[in-house]
């Protein structure tokens, strides 16, 4: 199923460059709801190119096709006991809104996962995709095959292209291959529960988080708060230890709680589903970790999701203004699913004539429109 | 055509420069006080090197701005009047990235040396860009936490240049580079706009810019300030010694200990040259017969290190450590690493000059390399001894040579040349945390093609559209390339022996 298509890509790019025309970049679609698409005059099918070209664990590297399923590179790595350290979510097409027909091919791919940038559970204590991209192999929108980075950990040469195509969604052009640093897994994963209010949640990952311990995740749901620990034996056993005096408990029963919640399979997530139109909308919250839980949820318990030690907060909520106000208070930022990405107009500038150095045509129809913002400009 | 020229500024910008230098010396005066606008001789001289003291220039002038404001105004000036900006953190870099140039601002950030906040909730840090590495750990220690990336020069060198050359360290396997551990960065745009680049955050919609300042080597804008993440200390720590017979033993036994899922938090090796050298400095207690040895530390709580300490014991026996020394205490663990950390200097007293390489290839080839770099220096008849960031891949050989013996420093220089060639060949690339600066320029041709480098123009001239920002550094222009492409040095003699060579 492995092939190369890049020589066909830089045809297709090259032909719109000549006509003007705009390329919708598709991997899997897994995220198509997550962002209005802009529209494109084709599809770049990015799915079929695909195929794992080396992985060497010694290394810790892997190197792959942009096409390639997560699901593939999960399941090479884990022969090997490793693994993507930021673990990128993997969609169920369709768990957002249910709305008019997905035609997602599967779980998501490799250039999906770098070009929009997201993180699991673990981004405070294991990186985001970002801190995994070593190197990237990119067609610009002249149609250019260009090489970036590399497979080594350390490398200052030429600027920093590779990690700037994390979050871009393909505006400055398409990954055709990438090489990711790859991590060997834990030996052991626990899960450590407790009853407690949400701001009493945050005050204890602010205390924790300047303890020494093998934490890898957090989350506050329905009213408890889950830690995750990972490391060799005795260090998660000693931590569990050091840990009960916050009334934190082993909690065996939930096991599959970290994967639900990077894939977004959790019931939580489904909820968007359910919810008819007009109702709450989803919201995503980045925000300083400690900051204080917002005022206006009627029902925390059920309306909201804090990971990342409070960095990262999911809410349902019907009022835009309230969040607005909120993420300007606390200082963080926030992104209804389904609609457009706010992005600070003065960086959105800069993104804009970037994009414009790597595809003066404008051929790519990448849904942050900083494509469009360069050829008005 | 004097590629140096080329690399330099465009012609139309310097004839703009010539007129205009007086109105930029009365604005700058006007702006700041007396003492932090530098024109005389003395006052300059300082400022004509950076790490790479084979590289010197006179300034124009320095100036010495202590808050942002002043850095966009002098930014905003510079750019009216065609003249370029060279940024300068603690001068402690090893590329050349700080030469000044003749008609150039030297803008020295060492005045904003605030630690603006600690904030152990969040564990952050924010600060100026003149602050030591050292001083942000040593701010955060009261809260026990600390800031990760060390790189050699942590006593002197200071975060916004650590920013501007994505700066490593011997602990990058486990911590990262400086791009894995800055969460935020003010930036003033060569337009002398200020832009808030992530914060707290963990992360930020659109392309990560934040990345790309990171290692832009102060070509992209200036950084005046920069928010850190601080992680806990350690526990504890075990350092072990491990000496082996031969080097591929020990280049083995790092791939076992990955490939076990052990990450350390540092691994490095020496070649016998390197112990040699480093023993008879800093008597750190290394076996002088051996062929190479490892220095590893390991981190974390006190229950998991036992396990792992035993892990890595056994693993470096069964690769044929033949002596493996542990050292318990801080004082005994510090006098292991002294011996590494004074590799540098050690070799500087068994030779006139030597000139630190920075390639990174795949550990796998290290073998192989070494070997090549083996043969690179019996062609050249100069000495290398080897010091190799072993869990990253990062491999410092060290060229020694005399700089009094005419010709030399260019016999070195093409030698080092040669060896990054080697790298690149192998996989790698030419700098894996010293930056391009101006010393690899050429060498950047070797690993970049003329579209990979004009999209590095096109990347640049889109966020500095005045291409005055640290003007001739980082990417070869083609010209430059051009004129050297397929130079290969027979027997030390270079092709265009007119030209400047770095």
């Amino acid at each position: 199923m492995s092939a190369d298509y890049s020589a066909g890509f830089i045809e297709q790019i090259k032909a719109a460059a000549a006509h003007q025309q705009r390329l919708q970049i598709k991997g899997h679609g897994s995220k198509a709801e997550w962002l209005p698409l802009a529209s494109g005059d084709d599809l770049l099918e990015l799915s079929s190119h695909n195929g794992i070209l080396q992985y060497e664990p010694e290394e810790l590297v892997l190197t792959a096709r942009s096409g390639t399923s997560l699901a593939d590179i999960d399941a090479v790595l884990g022969e090997r006991q490793q693994m993507i350290a930021c673990e990128p979510p993997q969609l169920s097409p369709g768990n957002v809104s249910q709305a008019n027909g997905n035609d997602a091919l599967g779980s998501g791919t490799l250039g999906g996962a770098v070009a929009c940038g997201l993180s699991g559970p673990g981004r405070p204590w294991l990186g985001a995709i970002r801190d995994a991209v070593l190197g990237v192999e990119l067609i610009n929108g002249e149609g250019e095959y260009l090489k970036f980075g590399g497979k080594v950990m350390k490398n200052v040469a030429g600027y920093d292209v590779s990690r700037l195509q994390a979050g871009a969604w393909g505006a400055l052009g398409i990954m055709s291959v990438i090489s990711l640093r790859v991590q060997p897994c834990f030996a052991l994963e626990r899960t450590l529960s407790a009853e407690m209010s949400a701001p009493r949640a945050l005050a204890l990952c602010a205390t924790l988080g300047v303890r020494n311990l093998p934490i890898t995740g957090t989350a506050w749901i329905e009213g408890q708060l889950h830690l995750r620990l990972a490391g060799n034996d005795s260090g998660v056993a000693a931590a569990c230890v050091a840990l009960a005096e916050f009334g934190l408990q082993v909690n065996a029963d939930d096991e599959d709680l970290w994967r639900l919640l990077k894939n977004q399979n959790h019931g939580f997530f489904q909820k968007a589903a359910q919810r008819q139109s007009g109702a709450a909308k989803l919201w995503r919250l980045v925000t300083p970790s400690a900051a204080a839980m917002p005022n206006f949820l009627s029902d925390p318990n059920s309306d909201a999701l804090v990971l990342w030690a409070g960095g990262l907060r999911w809410i349902y909520h019907d009022d835009a203004q309230a969040v607005a106000d909120y993420c300007r208070q606390v200082g963080g930022w926030y992104w209804a699913i389904g609609e457009a990405m706010p992005i600070d107009p003065m960086q959105q500038q800069i993104m804009a004539h970037l994009a414009k150095a790597f595809d003066p045509h404008g051929v790519f129809a990448s849904p942050l429109n900083l494509n469009a913002a360069a050829g008005e400009a | 055509m004097n590629t140096a020229a080329q690399q330099s500024i465009s012609a139309d910008n310097l004839a703009k420069q010539s007129s205009a230098h007086g109105a930029v010396l009365e604005r700058l005066r006007g702006m700041l006080p007396a003492a932090s606008v530098i024109t005389d001789a003395a006052g300059l001289r300082p400022y004509e090197t950076d790490g790479l003291t084979a590289i010197r220039e006179m300034p124009w002038v320095v100036v010495l701005p202590e808050t942002e404001a002043q850095v966009a105004e002098i930014v905003r000036c510079c750019a009216e009047h065609g003249v370029p900006i060279i940024p300068r953190g603690a001068g402690t870099g090893l590329s050349g990235g700080a030469r000044p140039h003749q008609q150039g601002v030297v803008l020295g950030l060492s005045k904003m040396s605030a630690i603006l906040e600690i904030d152990p909730e969040n564990r952050i840090a924010k600060v100026q860009p003149g602050v030591r590495n050292l001083a942000i750990t040593q701010a955060a220690q009261t809260h026990g936490l600390y800031y990760a990336p060390d790189p050699s020069s942590q006593i002197a060198c200071s975060i916004g240049g650590n920013v501007a050359e994505n700066a490593g360290g011997v602990h990058c396997l486990k911590y990262g580079l400086t791009v894995n551990n800055v969460l935020g960065a003010r930036v003033v745009m060569a337009s002398g706009e200020i832009v808030e680049l992530g914060g707290v955050l963990y992360d930020n919609p659109g392309p990560d810019l934040l990345a790309l300042i990171c290692g832009s080597e102060g070509m992209l804008g200036i950084v005046t300030q920069v928010t850190v993440a601080l992680l806990p200390e350690p526990e504890t720590k075990a350092v072990l010694l491990a000496a082996f017979s031969e080097v591929v033993q020990a280049g083995n036994a790092v791939a076992a200990i990955i490939s076990a899922g052990i990450i350390p938090a540092g691994m490095e090796m020496m070649d016998k040259m390197a112990v040699q050298a480093a023993e008879a400095f800093a008597k750190a207690g290394y076996p002088l017969d051996a062929e190479a040895i490892l220095i590893i530390e390991l981190d974390g709580a006190a229950a998991e290190l036992a396990t792992l300490n035993t892990q890595v014991t056994d693993i470096l026996r069964a690769y044929g450590a033949y002596q493996i020394d542990e050292a318990h205490d801080a004082t005994q663990q510090a006098r292991l690493w002294k011996g590494r950390k004074s590799a540098f200097p050690a070799i500087g007293r068994l030779s006139p000059d030597y000139l630190c390489m920075d390639g990174t290839i795949p550990r796998k080839a290290l073998p192989k390399v070494l070997t090549e770099i083996d043969t690179i220096s019996q062609t050249f008849g100069l000495a290398v001894a080897n010091v190799f960031h072993a869990a990253d891949g990062n491999l410092h050989p060290l060229v020694l040579f005399d700089a009094n013996v005419p010709g030399q420093t260019d016999h070195a220089m093409a030698m080092g040349a040669k060896i990054l060639e080697a790298c690149v060949a192998a996989g790698g690339t030419v700098t894996g945390e010293h930056g391009v600066g101006v010393e690899k320029l050429d060498t950047m041709c070797v690993q970049f093609s003329s579209e990979e480098l004009q999209q590095f123009f096109r990347l640049k001239a889109a966020v500095d559209p005045t291409e005055l920002l640290n003007p001739g550094k980082g990417i070869p222009t083609l010209t430059r390339c051009g004129e050297l492409g397929g130079m290969h040095v027979h027997k030390g003699r270079l092709p265009f022996p007119e030209l400047e060579r770095f």
